[in-house]
């Protein structure tokens, strides 16, 4: 971290930057060269994972709070926009910021109650906060609707001037703007892990008393990394909304989506900027290819198994409905096999096969 | 003047009393050695000091100040920082980066306080050891290392607990030249320790402590000879 402030200009650090802007420009380009709806829609979700990657990591990674009800901020961030485009007519990029600060009023709310908690006790603290959004996002129906949830209907045309910009008819809109809140909230947590933030977020992480003792206010920065750990979550929030159309309580305030959200991080590298983008290439794919079947369809395409045959009727019928368990072993062995994630797996490797190399 | 004034402070647990109606005069740039058998009540009078409790009786005046009930992070702003008896390296981060830390405290710039860092790295003799995590280091060097993240919080007033406590006499002595180089640049130390020989060559002045009272204060010399701090280490059988 400080070795790379003094040697910014070295030559690695050159090319790391060519091949960055090079992979962004790239990622830019993609939707003149792909039209697959489905391909799009694929990328669509790395993105929005890596965006709730990235906001759960400065608060859970950085500083150190483990929390598991980040459904609350990216379930009031996806609601608030809705519910103001369907009820009140206020388009999407107005109601997201309204969205925002709807989240920074809950946040601040739950900081201050549950930050006198440690460990274990402020994971309880945040799982039990996000179940009563849940709950009263499901039981307040003359104003959420209910479990029935909001269906966007009215998702209005973006005009600048006389400038039809995008109808959101297609998923291409989207694609840029998913791709552009990711390297939002990556560059967000670059500048946090270059500045004085970074060194008291991870100081608090470390030993929260040696860090008080030696000048650090901890409910503020422990606040501070909430709020904008829960403002970028609100920003995928209503991403998310507005790109299914659709918002529930079971959905977007599940405690499913906050243990999704610290997965994605704990799998990819948690405290790293990229763990978060590697989190999501790896279990976005995954999850779609349990869910769809593909991995039964590419044994019986391989020849390994008959699809006729019994194991392969079993197969047919049960591997899609078993990706949830699939996905939690998978989990499990990242998690006893890779303590530092799958960066922090890669980079090791990296490093051995250098030595071995020399 | 007086840096410090402790007048008549309790902390009591309960119904049991760590520290009872303890008082006791600092002056600045002195170091004051704080002994006393286990249990008698020296760490929790360190944390009552610091801000970790709010004493339950009685006042803490630094420079003038009234301290009760500052939080931690405010008595270091004002210049007053510890070190703990169990040291608290921050693992994951690299000897600098812990440092660097300490002393951000009185700056905002990365830059500014990276070059405070290295030098107070360099006071405690870690500058081999810059970029190694401190999770990796041996106890010698976490305590090195311990005292040169609060050096970097700039402050006028060091509480030192057990510095000392499991090195060798080797490293002990480095410790010792090191509190003696930090007295000669001015700053105050008020020094917990067990060994007598080490406490009664570097302190000015010396409180003891027994049952979280305060049993006597007085120089190097008259502590040792006191019959009560004799009677407090060896058992009245040995008066």
């Amino acid at each position: 971290m400080a070795s790379a402030t003094t040697s910014r200009f070295s030559r690695s650090a050159l090319i790391k930057l060519a091949v960055g802007l090079v992979l962004v420009g790239g990622l830019f380009a993609v939707p003149r060269y792909v039209s697959s709806p489905y391909a799009l829609h694929i990328m669509i979700l790395i993105f929005l994972s890596t965006i709730m990657g990235e906001s759960w990591n400065i608060l859970g990674g950085y500083t150190g709070q483990y929390s598991v009800g980040h459904a609350a901020y990216f379930g009031v961030g996806a609601y608030t926009t809705v519910m103001l485009m369907q009820f009140r007519q206020v388009p999407p990029w107005i109601g997201v910021w309204a969205g925002i600060a709807a989240v920074l009023v809950v946040a601040l709310i739950i900081g201050s109650i549950c930050f006198r908690l440690r460990g274990p006790y402020f994971v309880l603290a945040s799982i039990a906060v996000a179940e009563i959004m849940r709950l009263s996002a499901t039981n307040l129906d003359k104003f959420t609707k209910g479990a029935e949830g909001i269906l966007a209907t009215e998702i209005p045309v973006f005009i600048i001037g006389e400038h039809v910009v995008t109808d959101f008819l297609t998923k291409v809109p989207f694609y840029y703007i998913g791709l552009s809140l990711a390297l939002l909230t990556i560059a967000v947590t670059w500048a946090v892990q270059h500045s004085k933030l970074g060194y008291y977020f991870q100081a608090i992480r470390e030993d929260q008393d040696a860090a008080h003792s030696l000048g650090i206010n901890i409910p503020l920065y422990k606040n501070i990394g909430l709020a904008i750990s829960a403002t970028l979550t609100a920003l995928a929030g209503s991403f998310y909304a507005i790109y299914v159309g659709f918002v529930d309580p079971s959905t977007v305030l599940s405690l499913d989506l906050s243990v999704q959200i610290v997965l994605v991080c704990i799998i990819g590298g948690i405290g790293t900027i990229y763990g978060p983008v590697v989190g999501a290439l790896a279990l976005v794919p995954l999850s779609e290819a349990l869910r769809s079947n593909a991995i039964a369809e590419g044994l019986f395409k391989s020849g390994i198994v008959d699809p006729a045959s019994a194991t392969g009727t079993f197969l047919k019928e049960n591997l899609a409905h078993a990706h949830v368990l699939i996905y939690g072993i998978l989990v499990v062995l990242v998690i006893l096999f890779m303590p530092e994630g799958l960066l922090g797996f890669l980079r090791k490797l990296g490093a051995r096969l250098k030595q071995g190399r020399a | 003047m007086a840096i410090l004034e402790i007048s008549h402070v309790s902390k009591f647990f309960g119904g049991l009393a760590a520290n009872s109606d303890v008082s006791f005069t600092m002056e600045a740039g002195m170091i004051m050695g704080l002994i006393g058998p286990n249990g008698a009540g020296k760490t929790t009078l360190f944390n009552c000091i610091t801000g970790y409790y709010p004493p339950s009786k009685g006042e803490i005046i630094f420079k003038g100040r009234r301290m009760n009930g500052l939080q931690p992070d405010k008595v270091c702003k004002l210049g007053m920082v510890r070190t703990w008896q169990k040291v608290r390296p921050l693992a994951k981060l690299s000897v600098v980066d812990n440092v660097m830390v300490g002393a951000l405290c009185r700056t905002n710039s990365l830059k500014v306080a990276r070059a405070i860092a290295l030098e107070q790295i360099e006071v405690v003799g870690l500058s081999h050891k810059t970029d190694f995590l401190a999770g990796s280091l041996p106890i010698g060097e976490r305590k090195k290392l311990e005292v040169a993240r609060v050096l970097a919080t700039k402050p006028e007033l060091l509480l030192l607990d057990e510095v000392m406590g499991g090195l060798n006499p080797a490293e002990s002595e480095e410790i010792v030249r090191l509190i003696l180089d930090i007295k000669a640049r001015g700053v105050s130390q008020m020094v917990i320790e067990h060994d007598m020989k080490t406490i009664m060559r570097i302190s000015d002045r010396i409180v003891v402590l027994n049952s979280g009272e305060k049993l006597t204060e007085g120089s190097p010399e008259e502590v040792v000879h006191n019959q009560a701090v004799i009677d407090a280490y060896l058992g009245e059988s040995h008066a």
